[in-house]
């Protein structure tokens, strides 16, 4: 994930809540060690050494994580996906660029076979390859925050990169804890909620004397302006870590989208949009802003 | 060693590079493949038993049948982490309802080896036991007098002597390259409390037996184990005298159990062994240091370096190593397959092992027990080590010299 994570929590017993959090930061080191691609040795680049050759069978956790992966492929009509790596790479957002039209060849979820009967994973697709980068995060936080509230912590915040927030309870005498959305100007009032932000990487690919956007469309194949912020709220890191992503390219909340997601995303008009059941969780901070005058 | 000696080991050191570079595939570093699938069951599924199951399910041939723990959470999360995987929550009942699973690692508190060993070794299973083997000297001798009257595999796991980077090291460190050792000294520094969250606050002495004095082996045994015996293999001696100390630095949050040691071990030959550990402060991580009149050796677990004197004798393949600056001195990366690297452009600073040194000991105990390898660390090597532990540990707690009787390491 290559990232920084933090952990901060609230209790009685100092050496206990220090042991919580080390057991948290030691789960989001197990599963970057488990899903990274950089590592020859973690599980994904196992899977992508070998499922384009045959089937590989793989544990429970991280089925579910690539049938996670799977769900919002479908639900996002393909807007994300984590084999869009060739791609990225052909385009030169990663390294040095290649032709995109052959990288296209082995890009789409939908060659990544998923049989829970023998719990396996095969790529029917010669090239494909697995980057979980934009949903494993979230199911770090996920992990990590499971620890903490089974160690009968009740309130602490976690985050990793900044970009994707667990609040568990909220801080003594509050409500919630206020997070700020930066880039935008709303702030989020989390009360046992996860939050995601994906912005823009700010690299910018310059093909033909032409520049092309921040953002590529997996389902194209080509670089789009997308969205330039996208914030989620939901109860599961992973899921808003994910549709976070989906989002920066959609550039609008799709049909597909699950109702109890929260989203943030900017308008060309009316400057910003707020969608869903947890809508109240937003408030303008600043000062003109008639809403924004006061915290939930 | 004699002149003879060390031009045989110079020739065999150099033919064993060559092969290296030439026959990747039966590199020092190479992966898994076993040629008899091998069932395995985990006994212990917390922070050691995941990591055992992660490698375990990297390699080739190996099945995970069976998952123990008397821990609910944890064995769950054990099984689902472990494809096809049965979980148990008492060790008798998995060696009685799966004949099937052959091989057993054991990867619970310390204290808690003996009786799973001996159950084990009594059953007729393969056990791969972590180190220390036990917290007390008679249950070390237990254990491998079990293993010495078992037909079957018993390997301890003392992670140093199945790793590549430092059998590589070893081989050099056998020949001219080090020579004659001046000096040794070794540290594990972290930063963390040395706590597990227990799930309920009536449980916290079980989950947490690193910090009751009364099992615990303290940062000298429970780290220490591990480094001393890579003294103890490449000089093929154990120490005579270990003296020692300790503190709390940090974590003063009631514990007995110091967060800072320190400890000495003499070798007969008049050879010392300097050794730290620390649960407050990060720098330097784990390594060992080998001084020798023609070289010195830096070993990091995943990483070894080579330090040459000036005088010392140029040996020819060095011409085209890598190498790292580290102040004022130049080290010699040593890793396996190098030459391969090379040929890939991918020698570069700071290479390591593909694999934690972990899988290199898991995958020699499964190949021992599918192929009939020699076993690369036994029960006798594995005791001793950890008796070399027990008692630096007692060295530290007391503050004092303890005596180590040769006797006590010679089993029985």
């Amino acid at each position: 994930m290559g990232t920084r994570f933090e952990v901060v929590l609230w209790g009685g017993d100092a050496p206990c809540l220090r042991a919580c959090a080390e057991a948290a930061l030691e789960r989001v080191a197990e599963l970057e060690r488990r899903y990274s691609r950089f590592r020859p040795d973690s599980v994904l680049s196992f899977v992508n050494a070998h499922a384009g050759r045959r089937p590989v069978g793989i544990d429970a956790d991280t089925f579910d994580l690539l049938a996670a992966c799977a769900r919002v492929w479908r639900e996002s009509e393909g807007a994300f996906d984590p084999t869009v790596g060739p791609l990225m790479r052909a385009w030169g957002f990663h390294g040095e660029p290649g032709d995109p039209r052959d990288a296209a060849a082995c890009v789409g979820m939908d060659g990544v076979l998923l049989d829970e009967a023998s719990r396996t994973v095969r790529f029917t697709r010669p090239g494909a390859s697995l980057d979980l980068g934009g949903i494993a995060k979230g199911q770090a936080l996920d992990e990590a925050a499971a620890i903490v509230r089974e160690a009968g912590v009740s309130c602490g915040l976690l985050h990793g990169g900044t970009s994707t927030v667990v609040a568990i309870g909220s801080p003594p005498g509050e409500s919630a804890w206020v997070v700020e959305v930066r880039g935008s100007p709303f702030r989020v009032a989390l009360h046992d909620r996860a939050m995601s932000v994906s912005e823009p990487s700010g690299r910018v690919v310059e093909r033909e004397g032409r520049r092309l956007g921040h953002v590529l469309d997996p389902r194209t194949g080509s670089p789009v302006e997308g969205a330039r912020l996208a914030c989620v709220v939901g109860a599961s890191a992973m899921e808003t870590d994910a549709w976070s992503t989906a989002l920066l390219v959609l550039a609008t909340r799709p049909k597909g989208m699950p109702e109890q997601l929260t989203t943030l995303l900017p308008q060309q008009e009316s400057g910003w949009s707020v969608e869903g059941p947890e809508s109240r969780l937003f408030w303008r901070s600043d000062p003109d802003d008639r809403a924004g005058q006061e915290s939930p | 060693m004699n002149e003879t000696d060390r031009r045989t080991f110079m020739r065999q050191s150099a033919g064993a590079m060559a092969a290296v570079a030439l026959l990747p595939e039966l590199g020092l570093a190479r992966p898994v493949r076993l040629r008899e699938p091998v069932v395995v069951g985990v006994i212990g599924a917390g922070r050691q038993g995941r990591a055992i199951l992660g490698e375990l399910q990297k390699m080739e041939g190996v099945s995970i049948g069976a998952i123990c723990d008397i821990d609910e959470r944890r064995l769950d999360a054990g099984v689902r982490r472990s494809q096809g995987a049965e979980g148990f929550a008492d060790y008798r009942a998995m060696l009685d309802k799966r004949a099937d699973v052959k091989a057993l690692v054991i990867a619970t508190p310390t204290h808690l080896h003996r009786d799973i060993a001996l159950a084990a070794l009594a059953a007729g299973r393969h056990v791969y036991c972590e180190t220390p083997l036990a917290h007390t000297v008679e249950d070390c001798q237990a254990i491998a007098r079990a293993a010495r009257g078992s037909s079957g595999v018993f390997h301890a796991g003392l992670q140093g002597r199945s790793n590549p980077v430092y059998k590589l090291a070893w081989t050099f460190f056998r020949s001219e390259a080090v020579r004659d050792p001046v000096a040794m000294r070794a540290q594990s520094n972290r930063k963390n409390s040395w706590r597990t969250p227990a799930p309920d606050p009536a449980r916290d002495r079980e989950f947490n037996w690193r910090l009751d004095p009364a099992v615990s082996l303290g940062l000298a045994g429970e780290q220490g184990t591990q480094q001393f015996d890579v003294f103890h293999w490449y000089l093929g001696a154990y120490p005579v005298r270990a003296r020692g100390g300790g503190s709390i630095r940090l974590h003063a949050d009631g514990r007995e159990v110091y967060d800072t040691v320190h400890c000495g071990l003499d070798f007969e030959s008049g050879v010392h062994l300097h050794y730290e550990a620390t649960l407050a402060s990060t720098y330097g991580g784990e390594y060992e240091v080998l001084h020798g009149t023609n070289a010195s050796m830096w070993l990091a677990w995943t990483h070894g370096w080579m330090f040459k004197e000036s005088d010392a004798p140029t040996q020819g393949w060095e011409v085209y190593a890598n190498r790292q600056r580290f102040h004022n001195d130049q080290g010699i990366t040593l890793i396996a397959e190098a030459t391969k690297l090379a040929a890939q452009g991918k020698l570069q600073e700071g290479i390591g092992l593909p694999n934690p040194p972990l899988y290199y000991a898991l995958g020699d105990f499964l190949r021992s027990v599918s192929e009939g390898a020699p076993v690369v660390c036994g029960a006798d090597e594995g005791a001793r080590a950890s008796i070399v532990g027990i008692l630096a540990n007692r060295a530290v707690v007391t503050g004092g010299t303890v005596e180590i009787d040769p006797s006590l390491l010679r089993g029985g």
